[in-house]
């Protein structure tokens, strides 16, 4: 059974469409980050998984039952982290969490629960009114955790942490899922993704541009970037023997150093022992990965864009538009 | 599924618990009741404690509506403003229980106001006038409850069934304007167009089922039956209708036998009418909606 399945899920708000025609799968026990710029619609289609919004056609699953006929079959087997939410100023921190024990009718100790999240005695004892930007995060994370959730929704749970946080946020997501916990995690930003996630998916404008693993949309979008090696001796002599390795795409040379681009990442060693093997010394190498940052920008800027829809989002267009995924 | 909503109720009361805006709503009312109490042992002789009793009706049939639209109007709107709904309901509790629980904890929260201050009353009345006119009290008491319970109930329905604060609050303040200075000229009004002349003491039997739905005169025809003295329900007047007619209860101005829905207890439905009419409106658009 899949955790959450969408199929032609849709929102359109007047003439603009927030989300299109949305088939996504999420496997039980994965990662999943769902990655795209602000506005491109991520909001919208997690709040219509957990029946804040209506679909205007479409339909979605959560755990196996429909998002909008079950919503109460799925609510006390989720734990949720939504996006633009604020706390009971004048009940504290302690309070907020013994509420969502209380309501998923679970057994967690709530100091135990606070702890996790990384909030003191102390701050749990204060009104969460006088909270921080982040231990707001923090608390609304610890409600998420109450009941030992199936699914975790997290909506940009990294907004208002501190790199500290955002790192204390990761590993508690990835303990989460050691214990067996799908985790659907939507972010605007790349790196906070691409820590944690077993695949992400990319949406833009409302529109699913691709899904794949990290590694998948490298090679998918331009092979294992290049590989810079510096030799002792003049590079010229030794183009054919790196050449000739498996996995070299195409050489070229300058002085002393060969720039390789890598369609297969293991032939980056191959190239060192083959000129190893021809008899010169490598001084030094540089490899650069695709980076995910202009892979993003690619798929997000790049694309055809089928028209009608609203164009807010969108900037100057990026020099190079694959196709990804459709 | 609705197991959440006495959940949701207790936070409520809790959360309102510690506001300052509902202690000082006590304290207005309780100060009210008190110097009502201490002027009038102050200034007249040989009143007793059951005629003090029906006196204080008269701040209260205004008093009680505002503190109860305060305590309401936000209750569901706020929170999907402020975006803690999307807290509430990520967690097991659904639409329906938001609503009701709201309701509930609100309706609690007024009826602890309501009920403070008839208790300063009873005590100065035993205090000061050296009785305790016990029936009389319960009976004016529980029907000042329902009075308050009811504009909460219209406040918070009005909080589900719109997306703004402002809006809410202009439907809320219309409303209370509607029924305090303007019903005369929505009942009596279109009876002058319609007639020629403004409706007679013994005005036809409609009229009076109509006019009778204003939940403020509909209150001091409730209390007037249960405490000494009358209590004159305090609105505005334009003159449309006969002055006379303005202190008169439905079943005095109807020749003859009142049918049941002119005799006093009827009020009884009116008020639950502005409780329960809201509700479900407020209900039925906050399902429907997109937060």
């Amino acid at each position: 059974m899949a955790a959450i399945e969408t199929v032609g899920l849709t929102k359109q708000y007047g003439d603009l469409t927030a989300v299109d025609d949305l088939d996504l799968t999420i496997e039980e026990g994965e990662v999943f980050g769902f990655l795209g710029p602000n506005g491109a619609g991520k909001s919208t289609t997690i709040n219509m998984l957990l029946d804040f919004t209506r679909p205007s056609a479409g339909s979605a699953t959560v755990l196996g039952y429909d998002a909008q006929d079950e919503a109460d079959a799925i609510s006390p087997r989720v734990g949720v982290l939504p996006e633009g939410f604020d706390i009971y100023p004048r009940l504290t921190g302690r309070r907020h969490i013994e509420f969502a024990i209380e309501t998923k009718d679970a057994a967690d100790d709530p100091d135990a629960v606070l702890e996790r999240v990384g909030l003191s005695a102390d701050d749990a004892a204060r009104p969460a009114g006088d909270y921080s930007k982040g231990m707001r995060q923090r608390l609304a994370t610890g409600m998420a955790l109450v009941g030992d959730p199936d699914l975790l929704i997290m909506d940009e749970p990294s907004s208002g942490l501190d790199p500290h946080g955002i790192r204390e946020m990761q590993e508690l997501v990835r303990s989460e899922a050691e214990t067996g916990t799908t985790v659907f995690f939507s972010s605007h930003i790349l790196e906070h993704v691409e820590a944690v996630c077993d695949r992400i998916g990319v949406l833009n404008e409302g529109e699913l541009v691709a899904v794949d693993t990290i590694e998948g949309l490298r090679e998918s979008i331009g092979g294992g970037g290049t590989m810079e090696l510096t030799l002792a001796d003049s590079a010229d002599a030794f183009r054919d023997a790196v050449g000739a390795v498996d996995g070299i795409a195409d050489v070229t040379v300058s002085g002393r150093t060969l720039e390789c681009s890598i369609a297969d990442p293991a032939a980056k060693a191959g190239a060192v022992i083959a000129l190893d093997d021809a008899g010169t010394t490598v001084r030094d190498v540089r490899i650069e990965d695709v980076s995910l940052e202009s892979l993003f920008t690619t798929l997000t800027n790049g694309g055809d864009d089928p028209g009608g829809r609203s164009t807010d989002e969108t900037e100057s267009p990026a020099a190079a538009t694959p196709e990804v995924a459709e | 599924m609705t197991q959440h909503i006495t959940t949701v109720a207790r936070k409520e009361f809790e959360d309102a618990g510690r506001s300052k805006l509902l202690w000082a709503l006590i304290a207005l009312l309780v100060g009210l009741v008190t110097i009502g109490y201490v002027a009038i042992w102050y200034t007249a002789d040989d009143v007793t404690a059951a005629e003090v009793l029906g006196f204080i009706a008269l701040p209260l049939q205004t008093i009680i509506p505002i503190a109860a639209l305060i305590v309401g109007y936000m209750a569901v709107v706020g929170e999907r403003r402020s975006g803690s709904i999307k807290l509430l309901l990520g967690l097991p509790p659904n639409r329906t229980d938001i609503v009701f629980g709201k309701l509930l904890g609100r309706m609690a929260v007024v009826a602890t106001a309501v009920f403070l201050a008839f208790v300063v009353a009873l005590v100065l009345g035993a205090v000061l006038f050296g009785s305790v006119p016990f029936v009389d009290w319960l009976a004016f008491g529980a029907i000042s409850i329902l009075f308050g319970v009811s504009f909460a109930g219209l406040a918070v329905g009005v909080s589900a069934g719109v997306s703004t604060r402002g809006k809410s609050m202009a439907i809320v303040v219309g409303l209370y304007m509607l029924v305090l200075a303007l019903w005369e000229l929505v009942t009596a009004g279109p009876y002058y167009l319609v007639y020629g002349e403004g409706p007679p003491v013994e005005a036809e039997a409609w009229y009076l089922f109509v006019d009778q739905f204003n939940p403020i005169t509909t209150y001091t025809t409730l209390v007037g039956n249960v405490v000494e003295g009358e209590v004159f329900p305090f609105m505005f007047q334009y003159g449309l209708e006969d002055f006379e007619a303005a202190g008169m209860t439905p079943a005095e101005r109807y020749a003859g036998d009142a049918p049941f829905y002119l005799q006093d207890w009827f009020g009884l439905v009116v008020l639950l009418c502005w409780l329960v009419v809201p509700v479900a409106i407020g209900y039925y658009r906050f399902q429907k909606t997109d937060l």
